[in-house]
């Protein structure tokens, strides 16, 4: 049998440093490329066995620092599902209201880290900046900038009073103003342009084959969300558009994601303006009846999957996660081919990897010289930033500091 | 391009008579098929049916068996859940890549924690485990417990463990942060308006002045 | 704003530059910790330089808990950086192992393998509190 392609490293295992990504070169263009993905391994799923329904929804929440939203409430629905639990509409609601303000924080996050991996830093701040508006007012509604606990198995645990409501209009209003520039950047900016057009392309075939989710597969031109293909909470209610593009390459991630933020807007002031009254939880029991379920849900990333399955006790008999950048994880090779060293930064970041931004090292091996080296990722970002100004695209004329 | 799930059970349950479907809810089928003919049944239901979306791989301790879960997904938005299993003294499996070539990291993982055989992959790499995780030990058996040497030290431990690096110079004792978020925490709206002075101008990038007081 | 002057001084002594090392956390404290560097909270302000490299970093402040697979790499960085240097443990993780205590890659909060200058706790911990742990600890060592 044929070995499968696995994207998987290190190439190289003399190599002492482990490496996050391994790269070959000819010369400056990547020929081969792969990937280190379990560093970040912890044992979530075997310690959930361990713990009973309620704990396991905080401590999920807990996965990934970005999308905790998306793993509460996907948790939450699929033991709702398997106890047989159907939640107040009301709560319902208020579930998409935060996972939308979720997207919104998710997406500006990225637009920032995405500046920041191109030189950009005037971006990044701005961004980081804007993203406050939507930080504060997850605070407000919730009590925290992030794990907001605002899921309890049954419901959801605050409600959204007219203060808030009017808060988080007014907040709307300033937001979308702000999107404008953003949007305007994304689509317009030449430098931006020069450095994302043609970069890290994911065909639709690929994206297919590989499983990509999310902007980097509505990038490709795949349509699928799974809040219109597959309606959970109340999306089957609320009219929105799923954005995709055709560029399949890092300018077409930036353009999903920056129109996407516009759509979560109008479904956040859907959500205000036609939420149901009525209790905000049912009861929940503490042993659940053995059975199983598949719950999926649309995270900033793509499709976050949670799969349960209940033995009649208080505690999972499995819990099994599968995080979105997992999923686009698979296609890097695929994405770095082809591509310049100078271009790994941008690639890397463009699928929205929910991975820590500091501690990545790459291993490098040029087959010409059959030179071997590692860099960290700072000195691959400043490589990168110095390349191209090299060739004239640079942010030097946008970066301003006053 | 779309189903129902009436017509997926039928289809299947005709073609595959050895496998049980059923369709648990609406937009959820599950089939249990024995290792015997799985792989036919996986290209049937991505090559006649069309469900290219394979979700994960959940691999499953049964007791006596192993399983593994094929979550796989169609536009129209039916998950399909395909089970398949093996003794648990002989658990051994095939890979189903050559049809989805992406879950090549799901079957690894279900793979190396669970301690089976899914021929066809690269024995070689043990994703999602490091490369210092014990060869043998296979986390997510139910029979598998974390050694005792292993669980982290309890928060009542004052001591630093011996393999503590000395402290510098006489260290003073460890600062604890309090809370500072009380004086940050403004009201929403009170910030929201600061911020929105600066964001009439996005080139200067001053902070406001007195919305945080860290 | 009498804390910003005192800031200021202790800024002028002693302008620590800092190096971040995620030894498994979720990235919600890593990412709070590149949110003080922003305008709102701008800790540069305060003199503290976020640096790529331990040997010019003489306070490494740590995210999450140690795993197995970063627990070496987390104390080579340790070593190489010069004396005098401070380790911050900052987000509950990185205090005490937090939530993931019990997980089978877990060792524990950052004062399993290195020792502990501050610790900086929430979940994650806010831009507020890691300025507020941070200025503390530069309080401390006026002492």
């Amino acid at each position: 049998m044929a070995r499968v392609e696995i994207p998987l490293g290190p190439q190289h295992p003399a190599l002492k440093e482990p490496a996050n990504f391994a790269l070959s070169l000819d010369g400056e263009r990547i020929v081969g490329a792969a990937v280190n993905l379990g560093y970040n391994h912890r044992g979530v799923e075997k310690a959930c066995e361990a713990r009973n329904f309620t704990q396991c929804l905080y401590f999920l929440e807990r996965i990934c620092g970005i999308c905790s939203h998306s793993h509460s409430t996907a948790f939450s629905m699929t033991v709702e599902e398997v106890a047989g639990v159907e939640i107040p509409p009301r709560a319902q609601y208020i579930r998409v209201l935060i996972g939308e303000l979720e997207r919104l924080h998710s997406h500006m996050l990225w637009l920032g880290v995405a500046g920041h991996e191109l030189g950009f830093d005037t971006l990044f701040m701005l961004s980081w900046r804007d993203r406050e508006l939507v930080m504060d007012l997850l605070a407000s509604i919730c009590g925290n900038r992030v794990n907001y606990g605002i899921n309890k198995l049954g419901g959801v645990r605050r409600d959204i009073d007219e203060t808030v409501k009017e808060t988080i209009l007014k907040v709307m209003d300033q937001f979308e103003e702000a999107l404008k520039y953003y949007i305007s950047l994304a689509t317009t900016e030449t430098t931006l342009a020069a450095r994302t057009l043609g970069v890290g392309i994911l065909s639709y075939e690929d994206a297919v084959t590989y499983g990509a989710q999310g902007p980097t597969s509505r990038a490709a031109g795949l349509d699928r969300d799974i809040r219109r293909d597959e309606p959970y909470t109340a999306y089957a209610d609320i009219p929105f558009q799923v954005i995709t593009d055709t560029h399949a390459d890092v300018f077409g991630r930036v353009v999903v994601r920056a129109l996407e933020m516009v759509e979560s807007c109008k479904i956040i002031r859907f959500v205000l303006d036609n939420m149901p009254d009525g209790p905000l939880s049912v009861k929940f029991p503490r042993k659940i009846p053995p059975g199983e379920a598949l719950g999926r849900y649309e995270a900033p990333r793509g499709e976050d999957v949670h799969f349960v399955k209940s033995n009649g006790t208080d505690k999972p008999e499995r819990v099994k996660v599968r995080a979105p950048t997992l999923a686009n994880a698979a296609s890097y090779a695929v994405m770095l081919q082809g591509n310049y060293l100078a271009d790994v930064p941008i690639i890397v970041a463009a699928i929205d990897p929910c991975f820590s931004c500091t501690d990545r090292a790459i291993s490098v091996v040029d087959n010409r010289s059959g030179r071997e080296g590692s860099l960290d990722w700072k000195a691959l970002r400043q490589y990168s930033i110095d390349w191209y100004r090299n060739q004239g695209v640079a942010f030097d004329g946008l970066n301003r500091k006053g | 391009m779309s189903y129902t799930e009436e017509e997926l059970v039928a289809r299947l349950t005709e073609r595959f008579p050895s496998v049980t479907t059923t369709e648990q809810r609406e937009r959820r089928i599950w089939l249990t098929s024995p290792r015997e003919g799985f792989i036919d049944l996986l290209t049937y239901i991505h090559d006649d049916l069309g469900f290219n979306m394979l979700c994960t791989v959940s691999g499953l301790d049964a007791g006596e068996e192993f399983q593994l879960i094929y979550h796989i997904a169609h536009d129209c938005g039916i998950v399909i859940n395909a089970r398949v299993s093996a003794p648990a003294d002989n658990p051994v499996f095939d890979t189903a890549t050559n049809i989805y070539k992406g879950g090549v990291l799901y079957e690894l993982e279900a793979r190396n924690l669970f301690g089976l055989t899914i021929l066809g992959i690269p024995e070689d790499i043990r994703y999602p485990l490091p490369e210092n995780w014990p060869q043998g030990e296979y986390p997510l058996r139910k029979s598998w417990v974390l050694p005792a040497d292993r669980v982290p030290e309890s928060d009542e431990q004052d001591t630093p463990s011996e393999d503590t690096p000395a402290s510098a110079e006489g260290a003073s004792p460890p600062v604890i942060a309090s809370e500072g978020e009380a004086e940050a925490r403004q009201s929403t709206v009170a910030v929201a308006s600061s911020i929105s002075d600066t964001a009439q101008n996005p080139a200067s990038s001053s902070p406001a002045e007195g919305s945080d007081n860290g | 704003m009498k804390l910003a002057d005192k800031i200021m001084t202790w800024a002028r002594v002693k302008s620590p530059w800092v190096l971040h090392f995620n030894s498994g956390a979720c990235n919600a404290c890593d990412i709070e910790i590149l949110d003080s560097l922003t305008p709102r909270f701008d800790l540069e302000r305060f003199g503290i330089v976020l640096k790529g490299t331990p040997r010019h970093a003489d306070v490494l402040l740590c995210t999450g808990p140690i795993t197995m697979q970063t627990e070496e790499r987390l104390l080579r960085i340790y070593e190489q950086m010069p004396e005098p240097k401070f380790v911050v443990a900052i987000g509950t993780c990185a205090c005490s192992g937090g939530v993931f205590n019990g997980c089978y890659c877990i060792k524990g909060g950052t004062d399993t393998k290195l020792p502990v200058s501050a610790y900086i706790p929430g979940c994650p911990a806010s831009p507020a509190a890691i300025i507020d742990g941070v200025v503390k600890l530069l309080g401390s060592l006026q002492e």
